[in-house]
């Protein structure tokens, strides 16, 4: 289960959010660009530091103190690959494995469901630097899971790719959260995208602060503020 | 570009070679024979071995102690890194000459961690110990400036990314990091050794004996004139050009791979 309080201080606004999932459970944060969201995402990730509040997973105090990045047992995927440009695809997504826990049998099965249902088998010993931005998505995807994390942080990981590429990798997401059983807090300004994620609860945020927390239905229903009513409005 | 403009630009840039070649047609100068007898190629190639070896040693020196060094500066709050930038630019300023004398005060058998070396029996003037000391503080504030410049190449995201991914920080370091910015690090040193090789100032107040290859260039002008340096000056620029250009060509090929 998380537990989190992020309090931090932007320029031009201050965040402050309080959350709550359960173990297995999928939470969309909505809003407005500039809103707070991947700030929440990137305090509770470790890549930034909050100001204040705390930041509990599973009985495991991530903040405070900052636990070190690489105790955190969480993955973290935004609209930037990040794939390590000196590795191929296949280095890249058994980057964090340890030999040990590679030479399993279970986790030798994990990778190949991974890379034949991302579709990596013909692009496994290709340099990183040299594949497209779709494939990219799919390869720094498939390298988060690769790990098993307790819980799965997604800021637009899906920006700027094609429809039919988006609703494949948020159902091969959704079916993965089911297997293995990870939590999964999703960052997005697009509804139906959050909504396929993550579609029992969300969060609304504007100018830093909850607005809203719901159902989808519920968003739907009574926005709560004309903002709101607005983002969820057909073009 | 236009073939037309690109012609222009390369006759630009060959004139600008000419120029900064043109002093090496001094080596065509009438002068004499050159010599390169056993009384002149003994020392000088004595030399060369003394530059190779010593600079190699201090090479190491400078990667050992300034890698970690400038992976600490690259992730320094800025107000710290000047401070740490300021203190390396000191040595790279300071006039060689006034460099070496500040050396041979502070570590000659008058300062205090000479006298204390001097005491262990290390002695730091005119020894290879001395040679290498030299050069360490010669080109360690390059090759730090530049390793500092390389690390900051590398996107911070990728080195929290393969933390998040469960690396500790030293394995980051080494997989990612170091992997990351090794052109930049090579070309530092480079530099560092381009400098390092051809100190004399400094070199020549304290370690003149054992003569590396600029200070026996000094030797055999004063004991033999101008045909007794070109032929040191051809080895010079035989032995000490291939390392940084062979940099320069690897940095070419992986920015064309």
């Amino acid at each position: 289960m998380l537990k989190a309080h992020i309090i931090k201080k932007r320029r031009e606004l201050q965040v402050n959010v309080s959350l709550e999932l359960e173990a297995g459970a999928a939470l969309g944060l909505f809003g407005a660009s500039g809103a707070g969201k991947s700030t929440v995402l990137a305090c509770i990730a470790g890549i930034e530091e909050p100001d204040d509040g705390y930041v509990q997973l599973n009985g495991l105090q991530l903040f405070p103190p900052s636990l070190l990045l690489h105790r955190r047992p969480l993955g973290y995927l935004t609209q930037e690959p990040g794939l390590f440009p000196h590795l191929s695809v296949g280095e890249n997504i058994t980057f964090g494995i340890s030999k040990e826990l590679a030479s399993t049998a279970g986790q030798q099965q994990w990778i190949a469901t991974l890379r034949d249902r991302l579709q990596l088998a013909p692009l496994w010993n290709a340099p990183a630097s040299l594949i497209s931005g779709g494939q990219a998505r799919r390869v720094s995807l498939a390298r988060m899971l690769a790990r098993r994390p307790a819980l799965v942080l997604l800021d637009e990981p899906f920006a700027g790719l094609d429809r039919q590429l988006v609703r494949e990798l948020i159902d091969d997401l959704v079916l993965w959260a089911q297997t293995i059983g990870f939590s999964m807090i999703a960052v997005d300004h697009q509804a139906e995208v959050l909504k396929r994620l993550c579609p029992q609860k969300a969060i609304v945020l504007e100018q830093g602060t909850i607005v809203q927390r719901g159902s989808w239905s519920e968003l739907y229903k009574a926005p709560a503020t004309p903002l709101l009513e607005s983002l969820l409005a057909p073009l | 570009m236009s073939i037309q403009s690109k012609w222009i630009a390369r006759s630009g840039a060959a004139l600008f070679a000419l120029a900064l070649l043109y002093p090496f047609t001094a080596l065509l100068a009438r002068i004499g024979p050159w010599q390169w007898g056993a009384d002149v190629r003994g020392p000088a190639l004595s030399s060369v071995r003394v530059s190779l070896v010593l600079t190699g040693c201090a090479m190491l020196v400078i990667v050992a102690v300034g890698t970690p060094v400038a992976a600490y500066i690259a992730r320094c709050s800025t107000r710290e890194r000047l401070w740490w930038q300021a203190i390396l630019l000191v040595p790279i300023l300071l006039p060689p000459l006034a460099l070496g004398i500040l050396l041979t005060l502070a570590f000659g058998p008058y300062g205090s961690v000479g006298a204390a070396l001097e005491h262990l029996g290390i002695r730091m003037t005119n020894t290879p110990a001395a040679f290498i000391m030299t050069q360490v503080y010669v080109g360690m504030g390059y090759y730090v400036l530049g390793a500092v410049a390389a690390f900051d190449a590398v996107p911070v995201i990728l080195q929290k990314q393969a933390a998040l991914l469960g690396l500790p920080p030293v394995k980051v370091f080494l997989r990612i990091t170091l992997p990351l910015s090794r052109l930049g690090l090579a070309v530092a040193l480079s530099i560092a050794w381009v400098r390092a090789i051809g100190e004399f100032g400094a070199v020549v107040v304290t370690a003149y004996y054992p003569s590396g290859m600029p200070v026996q260039l000094w030797v055999n002008l004063q004991s033999f004139g101008l045909p007794a340096v070109m032929p040191l000056l051809v080895v010079f620029l035989t032995v000490a050009l291939p390392l940084p250009w062979l940099v320069h060509v690897l940095a070419q090929r992986k920015r064309h791979a």
